[in-house]
């Protein structure tokens, strides 16, 4: 392998310390959300326009999504249950900005959940493991921990109850692919674990942008803001990992690759769309409580 | 492929139709949604009145652009201090056109004579102005990608892998395709489109270029070009007013910080440096009040 670890590991350090001063800026937002869920508590609790806003909202979204949803979301059919539910005068009795938080924090212990699994793997985790597979792997489980963490938080401070169990529309999906890793070759459980992540990485990008538009909350919104854009990166790279695995050039996965050595296609297939896409969100009450 | 290439199961045609199956997703399902988002944007800054000078904001205006000056100095490094002052004593919008027409501008035809013709000194506020702000820096990056392709394809850059070459033509044309989304938005509004690239941003931009001598120093201006948009984008999800506007940002915003996620992965550098993408380096939209 050309990859040099203690270069790589000099890195990871140089990216911690960035990420250290990206989470002093993303404090200063929870700060501003503790303030103003100790407003809400003194207050009379959720607006009520501000639920039938947002239910309506999700009513007119989720109709659309339902037309056009495919892969994971259209297996656990979970809309129609979820617009009946939104349609409830239970769900118009809650916290909106909360419920997405809620759901949002939901798919990242999904996330962290599903990358400790993949680290115990020998392929992936183990000595075996192609070491800048090995490292973003880590990385990227430590970068969802906290943006748990950022959830939660946010969570809290609107005066919701924090979501600390996975989403329970895509678990089974992860069960059954992980059952299927298990089994599979080296080879082929890495593609299969690389592919798992990029699609909960990409449900995560895309529920996020999409999320935008229905938070109310200024700092919800600026704490959801800060984590789309990270998730996307994880997309970008998985996707450049999984056509390089797909061409059986995983030994050339190295930081930096041999640029010289890649097929001109491999330029452009980390990032497929000008305009980041929705259409495989998941629906912005599925992981409340 | 050479016989000294690698051995790809995958072919470079299958690769390729991998990436076309992608596009035409894209097609299907998220250009119709973004265009529906943009009407009713469109809509939103008409109700909402967004389309006079606001006092507020060019009152800001100094402040704001001192502190993405220090700023993006620390992101460039050295090479952009020259560019930097240069921008400090201009003014907001009529020696951008001038300023930008050596090195990287010089090859985009977004760049025009400055004033009224290339979009900027509307008096636009409010949603309008994030949209101006936004269009601008789409121009810098187009142009940035364009020089880029022309010193290559002129040789100056040494060799360039064919793969790079790929990047830089979709990056560029997404910037195209996002340009186009923003300025979809100030013409239906009835304002001029932006065509002229960022006033403040661009002097450093061609400071930085004219000192690029290979790939890895194209890579580095492009990623700190990627990094602004993508920070500027970030901060505007917190200005835009209507659900319909945030709806459009929300949709660029990621895809700027993938394309910088690729171009770190290829300089070698950690892809995913942070768990939170920050605002340091965003500009501030004010500089479109005036």
């Amino acid at each position: 392998m050309e990859i040099d670890e203690t270069a790589l590991g000099g890195l990871i350090e140089e990216s911690r310390d960035t990420h250290a001063d990206a989470l002093r800026a993303a404090r200063e937002p929870l700060a501003d959300m503790v303030d103003l869920g100790r407003q809400a508590r003194a207050g009379s609790g959720p607006d009520a326009e501000e639920s039938r806003v947002f239910a309506d909202k999700n009513r007119r979204w989720l109709a659309s999504t339902a037309a056009r949803a495919g892969g994971l979301l259209a297996a656990t059919g979970v809309v129609a249950a979820i617009a009946d539910f939104i349609g409830s005068p239970a769900f118009a009795a809650s916290g909106t900005d909360v419920q997405v938080l809620q759901t949002a924090s939901s798919i990242e212990v999904l996330a962290v959940a599903t990358y400790k699994t993949a680290l115990t793997l020998p392929y992936i985790g183990g000595t075996a493991a192609n070491p800048v597979i090995k490292a973003f792997a880590k990385t990227t489980m430590s970068q969802h921990a906290d943006h748990l963490a950022a959830f939660q938080a946010a969570t809290k401070s609107l005066g919701g109850v924090k979501q600390t169990k996975p989403d329970p529309a895509f678990v089974p999906v992860v069960n059954k692919a992980v059952a299927s890793i298990t089994k599979a070759s080296d080879s082929a459980g890495a593609l299969l674990v690389v592919g798992l992540a990029l699609e909960l990485e990409n449900i995560a990008a895309e529920t996020y942008v999409n999320n935008m538009s229905l938070l109310s909350d200024a700092n919800a919104k600026k704490v959801t803001a800060s984590i789309m854009g990270v998730e996307a990166q994880h997309v970008a790279i998985l996707n450049a990992v999984q056509a390089l695995l797909k061409a059986g050039a995983g030994a050339d996965i190295t930081l930096p690759p041999p640029a010289a050595k890649l097929p001109a296609a491999a330029g452009s297939v980390g990032f497929p769309n000008a305009f980041y896409p929705t259409s495989s969100a998941a629906p912005a009450t599925q992981g409340a409580m | 492929m050479s016989a000294n290439g690698p051995v790809f199961h995958l072919s470079e045609a299958e690769l390729g139709a991998m990436t076309s199956d992608l596009d035409a997703m894209h097609h299907d399902l998220t250009l119709p949604a973004l265009k529906n988002s943009l009407a009713e944007w469109t809509e939103d800054i008409r109700a909402q009145g967004d389309t006079g000078h606001d006092e507020e904001a060019a009152r800001r205006l100094i402040s704001d652009r001192r502190r993405f000056l220090i700023r993006a100095a620390g992101a460039a490094g050295g090479l952009a201090s020259v560019g930097l002052l240069a921008a400090c004593s201009s003014s907001s919008s009529s020696s951008s056109s001038s300023a930008a027409a050596s090195s990287a501008a010089s090859a985009s035809s977004t760049s025009s004579s400055g004033g009224m013709a290339d979009g900027s000194g509307q008096k636009l506020s409010g949603d309008l102005q994030v949209v101006a702000m936004a269009a601008s820096l789409e121009n810098s990056g187009i142009a940035t990608y364009m020089a880029g392709i022309k010193a290559a394809t002129a040789g100056k850059l040494g060799t360039v892998p064919p793969a790079v070459v790929t990047f830089a033509t979709t990056a560029m044309a997404q910037h195209t395709d996002h340009m186009k989304a923003w300025n979809a938005v100030l013409t239906a509004a009835g304002k001029m489109a932006v065509t002229g690239v960022d006033p403040v941003v661009q002097p450093t931009i061609n400071t930085a270029f004219a000192k690029v001598k290979n790939v890895a120093g194209l890579a580095e201006l492009a990623l700190m070009v990627e990094n602004i948009a993508g920070e500027t984008y970030q901060n505007g999800l917190s200005v835009i007013k209507s659900a319909a506007g945030i709806k459009t940002a929300a949709s660029i915003e990621p895809v700027e910080f993938q394309h910088a996620a690729i171009l770190s992965f290829v300089l070698g550098k950690y892809p995913v440096p942070s768990a939170f993408t920050g605002v340091s380096l965003a500009r501030p939209p004010s500089d479109y009040a005036v």
